[in-house]
């Protein structure tokens, strides 16, 4: 038995479910055909503001090899698109006029950049053509406006302060380039953040060079640069900010018209249930930005607080490693055997991770609450349920800020600006819904210079020597006994013999005997 | 009439040269031991104090590895040679499970029958064997011979899948060639960065530290560990960094190490174009590890994932740069892979090959790296030969003059060689040498089990260990200092292991008991009891093999030459590998992709009390292994008496734990019952025990025995355990039950 498979798009999630599906393919249970329209295999999108400033190689950025791919048997159809979907004779139709059968189709199409309404910019959303000096920063050809204007040191306006937006702006503003982020607003980061962790993340982003324009609402694009590109961002306030670039960071939207075209719910994404197929099309399935987990039981509990796509890749490489078992299980045996395999556990809430070199932030769930504001803590607390708690911790003037908010001990949110260990590990208990430690203290601790130096419990036996397990007390005897150099020492008790750690120690000891001792 | 002799340490494999020294000269180290002993009785003897002073006197001894130093291990390594609990003469169970004395012929008989009428019924392959890697090359590879040509079974594996394995099939993979340190110890010494990923040197090989020196001078020693143990101590006031991931995402990190040297340039690439395979698959796989999303997994901030990378680049291009692995890394299901994302960074880097930087696995036992040459594996012959080669095969027949169809194949690894006691063409009669598996096996219990279910069990042993106490023979043998031979250490040198006192008058060598055997079952071949002559015949059966001992002599070893393998004849043996070739056939190093998998769920806890935590595993410094020898040193054992479980002190908070207080820590394999030692040291979701214990303290009664599938290692570092704070009663109840049930 050997099942047809075709993939939609070519991107990272895409090249996941790919790889997971190599072992099926090189075995023949699985024919698979990859539809991708880039002319490139799959790259890391994630770093495309990194080559955008010169930070990596276009080359690093590769996730998959087409040509590796094509000799494990894999059909790759690069710098293609699918026109439509044939759902009713199960075939896919490209633009090269090819068709394609399909036993299973997967949609991992990915979503595109929002193109503000702005004047002086086409708004067609499904094909925007930006003006020359307008970027998204969705692909390699963006990358390279970017390092042109950064290499140049010329002057960079980023509007959006959504994360991928502060990421660009510090970046560029590091290398060279001179940055503006436009945002609306008091603070970057918007309802993801906090005032106060908001208010130093601004500072902290101002520290590192990048000007903030904040409470901004842009209405339109001036082209006087002297190619006809763009030299400015029109504000509502009536001022402008020039600029000899713009980049578009303005949040993603899902890709779903082939999908409509071919009759499938959507709603922000293409839906799809728990095992992530189509609503009432068991030969379909989404992946990743695309995909919306919403199943089509109206009683289904997880459903009711799911949120639409994250816009991160981490859930979609997932998906794509739970689907990869779910069609090898559907290939070689019966659709039982596959039903068999547990469901994808629903997603956390996002995390949202600065990814910059000089600046340190973690954000993650809901952050709105304030320590003393009894309304919001106390409004979720029924049938039991713990309210919730807030500890806080805020010191502007050294760019740290704090902020987990839990209940019964587990976080809901969090908020980490300026203490990176301290991020790390809320990252890390939010994650795994763990609970913390009653003395919230005891994460702050972890950036402080003290970590380190303290080496556990004191040793009540006052153990000098560790290898060779001497206390202080039997080499102050030997030194007293006439032992003055380390090596007497060393004999007389096997202090020192090991590992050589506590020579200083012993020295210290010998010196403070001898000093001590009244001249002959 | 002092005797004395230059030999090294019996633990570990850094091999400390010590010297004995004997005032009494050769008289015999020990008085007959209490017997009957009752079989089963895992609570040590108690004996009279004081214990009678050890009859050597034990002095460390300048060499390049411990320029004389000795940990506490070593320093009181003598007392064990009289100590009065020692087995000096055969000891058979009788039908009341008591072990009785009985002479060497009637044991020999009984051994010889057990072999014959097992083979009879079940098939060659129903007779197993044992081994360990702390035998010398000459009994490691003699037992191979023995097992393959007298028992004629394939069924033959050791305790070193539980230790080098991993690090073995990653150091196959990529160079073609396992030798832990692929360069001496000095080298170290000049380094200005050293990456350390799961390995806790200042514990479990003291004098080692002493190498770490001019790194942390530097401020470049980089220890990953999951716990501030007193290695990553060392890191601090300027020392070092520490990296403290999450157990279990060792690979993870490394990953993301990768990463960085690739995104910030740091490759060398002219030794990637020149020296190595497959860069492109390894840029592609840790495309999707950028330091931020490695930050989320393993919990170590971006930054120092950056900075770890950045220090590396760096100190390979000032003094040296090294990457060295243990086994808190190497012993999970994912170990092998691990093991070579340390080995893509180091090569990345352009470190291997090179007379100043490296990547090296610290091997553990004493003679791990010669145990894992010469034949104790289940698909190798001796000179590191795959026993599946033809080519191995006919040469090794040669030299013991057999067929080629006389040497068995591939045999089981050591986990499932483990599941296969008692079951339906399983093993039925068991050989163990220098192991203590009932202690030191993942899923100890089943072990157990399965070491019960046995038709015959012969263990080969000085003390009544846990894994002795089920024997229906013991055999006794000798020790370290009653004995001449070869052993390799960490840095794959050869070195001599001589005679300081005589024996037990009932003690005997492994090699005497293998060739009475040898001749009790008409075996073909040839099976000397001295050891030198087993060096000579080694010699030729390496010869030729990646491991090629085939130049060296007892002489020259004896003469003080470094000998350093592969050291054909005629050549100067090779101190440092790799600096022209790597071991494969076009020469270069192979870069292999690897990638986490997704782990299998583990069990629900059951118990609303019990809080789900990790459970990872190390060693003290006063025990070894599984404590069968440093528990019976009384200086050792008033240091650690016994296991405790360390776990942070907001954790025990939580739980109503306090110091010393008592606490279970369970899952679906077993419960172990131990008092609380409250540290900030450890991760506040992780909890560490030591391994060295057995009984209601033994460690791997929780580890669980799924493997690695390409070195067969299991999963020892990183378990669910369900903790709870328990009480003193409950241990009492607990220890009365096991005694009932034995």
């Amino acid at each position: 038995m050997s099942e047809q498979i075709v993939i939609v798009g070519f991107g990272p999630v895409a090249a996941r479910l790919i790889d997971e599906l190599l072992p099926a393919v090189r075995d023949g249970h699985v024919r698979l055909t990859v539809v991708g329209e880039e002319a490139e295999a799959a790259y890391n999108r994630v770093l495309v503001a990194d080559l955008g400033v010169g930070r990596t190689t276009a080359d690093a950025l590769a996730l998959s090899d087409a040509a590796a791919l094509i000799a494990d048997g894999v059909d790759v159809r690069l710098g293609v698109k699918v026109r439509r979907v044939d759902r009713a004779r199960q075939q896919v139709v490209l633009t090269d006029g090819t068709t394609v059968h399909y036993e299973r189709l997967v949609f991992a199409t990915g979503s595109r950049p929002v193109i503000p309404n702005l004047t002086g910019i086409n708004p067609d959303p499904a094909s925007p053509v930006l003006p020359a000096g307008v970027t998204a920063l969705r692909d390699l050809r963006d990358a390279s406006v970017l390092r042109a204007a950064v290499d140049g040191g010329k002057r960079v306006v980023v509007l959006g302060g959504g994360v991928l937006g502060l990421e660009t702006a510090l970046a560029a503003a590091e290398e060279g380039a001179t940055v503006t982020v436009v945002h609306n607003g008091p603070h970057p980061l918007g309802r993801n953040i906090d005032r106060g962790g908001g208010a130093v993340l601004a500072a902290g982003l101002r520290r590192c060079g990048v000007r903030m324009a904040g409470n901004a609402r842009s209405t339109g694009v001036e082209h006087n640069a002297p190619d006809g590109g763009f030299s400015a961002l029109l504000l509502a306030d009536g001022s402008a900010i020039d600029g000899d670039l713009l980049v578009l960071s303005c949040g993603v939207r899902p890709r779903t018209e082939l999908a409509e075209g071919c009759g499938l719910s959507t709603g922000t994404g293409i839906l799809v249930d728990h095992r992530l197929r189509a609503h009432h099309e068991p030969h379909i399935f989404a992946i990743g930005d695309c995909a919306e987990v919403r199943c089509p039981d109206p009683g289904c509990n997880e459903c009711r607080t799911a949120k639409g796509p994250s816009g991160l890749v981490g859930p979609g490489w997932r998906q794509a490693e739970w689907l990869a078992e779910y069609l090898t299980l559907l290939a070689t045996g019966t659709q039982d055997e596959a039903d068999a395999l547990a469901e994808l556990p629903q997603e956390q809430a996002g995390v949202i991770v600065l990814k910059a070199r000089g600046m340190n932030m973690a954000v993650a769930g809901d952050n709105a609450a304030d320590p003393w504001d009894e309304e919001a803590l106390t409004a979720g607390a029924v049938h039991g349920r713990p309210r919730l708690q807030i500890a806080q911790w805020a010191d502007p003037e050294h760019g740290r800020y704090v902020k987990m908010t839990t209940r019964g001990g587990v976080l809901e949110g969090l908020v980490a600006v300026g203490m990176p260990r301290t991020a790390a590990e809320l990252v890390g208990l939010f994650e795994r819904g763990a609970e913390l430690p009653a003395d919230r203290s005891l994460l702050l601790r972890l950036d402080g210079p003290d970590q380190l130096a303290s080496s556990g419990p004191a040793d009540p036996a006052g153990t000098v020597c560790r290898c060779a397990g001497v206390s202080g007390a039997k080499i102050q005897g030997a030194v007293e006994g006439g032992c003055s150099t380390v090596a007497d020492v060393s004999k007389a008790t096997r202090a020192g013999t090991g590992c050589g750690g506590c020579h200083e120690d012993i020295k210290g000891m010998i010196e403070k005997h001898f000093q001590a001792a009244p001249a002959a | 009439m002092t005797k004395s002799a230059d030999t090294h340490c019996p633990y570990c494999a850094l091999q400390c040269a010590m010297t004995l020294t004997s005032p009494a000269g050769l008289a015999p180290a020990s008085k007959p031991g209490p017997v009957p002993v009752a079989a089963g009785t895992a609570v040590l003897e108690t004996f009279e104090s004081p214990l009678p002073e050890a009859p050597l006197n034990v002095q460390g001894r300048d060499f390049p590895t411990n320029r004389g130093g000795l940990c506490r291990k070593g320093w009181t390594s003598a007392t064990l040679l009289n100590h009065p609990g020692r087995v000096t003469e055969p000891l058979l169970k009788g039908a009341d499970g008591i072990h009785r004395p009985i002479g060497w012929d009637q044991a020999l008989a009984l051994v010889t029958t057990a072999v014959k009428d097992t083979q009879a019924r079940y098939g060659r392959d129903a007779v197993g064997v044992f081994g360990g890697g702390g035998l010398t090359n000459e009994k490691a590879y003699m037992l191979g011979k023995f097992a393959r040509l007298a028992l004629g079974t394939s069924r033959i594996d050791y305790n070193g899948r539980f230790c080098m394995s991993s690090a073995a099939a990653a150091g196959m993979r990529a160079f073609g060639l396992d030798r832990g340190l692929p360069f001496p110890l000095t080298d170290l010494d000049t380094a200005s960065t050293i990456l350390m990923l799961g390995s806790n040197v200042a514990e479990t090989m003291p004098p080692f530290v002493q190498h770490l020196k001019g790194a942390r001078d530097a401020g470049g020693l980089i220890v990953v560990d999951p716990r501030r143990s007193a290695t990553a101590n060392f890191t601090a006031d300027g020392g070092g960094l520490h990296l403290q991931p999450l157990p279990g995402t060792d690979l993870t990190l490394l990953l993301g190490l990768s990463h960085v040297v690739i995104h910030e340039n740091l490759v060398d690439a002219g030794f990637i174009a020149a020296r190595t395979t497959g860069y492109d698959a390894v840029v592609r796989s840790v495309n999707a590890f950028w330091p931020e999303r490695v930050q989320s997994i393993t919990g170590v901030p971006a930054e120092l994932v950056r900075e770890t990378a950045r220090r590396l680049a760096d100190g390979a291009r000032k003094g040296g740069s090294y990457i060295l692995t243990g086994r808190g890394v190497e012993q999970h299901v994912d170990g092998t892979d691990t093991a070579t994302a340390a080995i893509n960074l180091s090569l990345l880097l352009g470190l291997p090959g090179s007379s100043r930087s490296g990547y090296g696995t610290l091997t553990g036992q004493g003679n791990g790296q010669g145990g894992r040459e010469h034949g104790q594996k289940a698909d190798q012959l001796p000179g590191y030969r795959k026993i599946t080669d033809p080519a191995a095969r006919a040469h090794v027949a040669g030299v013991w003059g057999v067929p080629e169809e006389t040497i068995p194949g591939p045999g089981l690894p050591a986990v499932q060689l483990l599941k296969s006691l008692g079951q339906p063409d399983g093993v039925r009669c068991l050989f163990v040498h220098a192991s203590n598996i009932a202690v030191a096996s993942p899923d100890a219990n089943a072990v157990i089990a399965g070491l019960r279910s046995l038709d015959f069990l012969v263990v080969c042993d000085f003390f009544m260990s846990e894994t002795a106490a089920e024997a229906d023979l013991i055999l006794p043998v000798l020790q370290w200092a009653e004995e001449e031979g070869t052993l390799t250490n960490l840095e794959g040198r050869v070195l001599r292991r001589r005679r300081a006192i005589q024996p037990p008058a009932g003690a005997r060598s492994e090699l005497w008991i293998m060739a009475r055997l040898a001749e009790a079952l008409d075996a073909p071949s040839t099976y000397s009891e001295d050891p030198e002559t087993v060096f000579e015949e080694l010699r030729l059966a390496s010869a030729g093999g990646l491991a090629d001992y085939s130049g060296i002599h007892y002489a020259m070893l004896d003469r003080g030459e470094a000998a350093y393998w592969p050291y054909p004849a005629g050549s100067t043996g090779t101190p440092r590998l790799f600096l022209d070739t790597f071991a494969h056939p076009d020469g270069k190093a192979v870069l292999t992709a690897v990638t986490p998998r997704r782990r299998r769920t583990p069990a629900a806890n059951p118990d609303p009390a019990a809080k789900t935590m990790t459970l990872i595993t190390g060693r003290l410094l006063e025990h070894y292994q599984s404590g069968a020898q440093t528990r019976r040193v009384s200086e050792l054992l008033a240091t650690q008496p016994e296991a405790k479980v360390q776990m942070h002190p907001a954790a025990a908070t939580a739980m109503g734990i306090t110091e010393g207080a008592f606490v279970s820590v369970a899952n679906e394999r077993g419960e172990v019952l131990c008092r609380a030692e409250l540290s900030t040291a450890i991760r506040p979701e992780t909890v560490f025990l030591p391994f060295h214990f057995p009984e209601l303290e033994s460690a791997n009664r929780l580890t669980e025995a799924a493997t690695d599938p390409v070195s067969g290692m299991p999963e020892f570092k990183f378990n669910k355990v369900w903790v709870r704070a328990a009480a003193r009663t409950e241990r009492q109840h607990s220890v009365l039950q096991t005694t009932e049930a034995s």
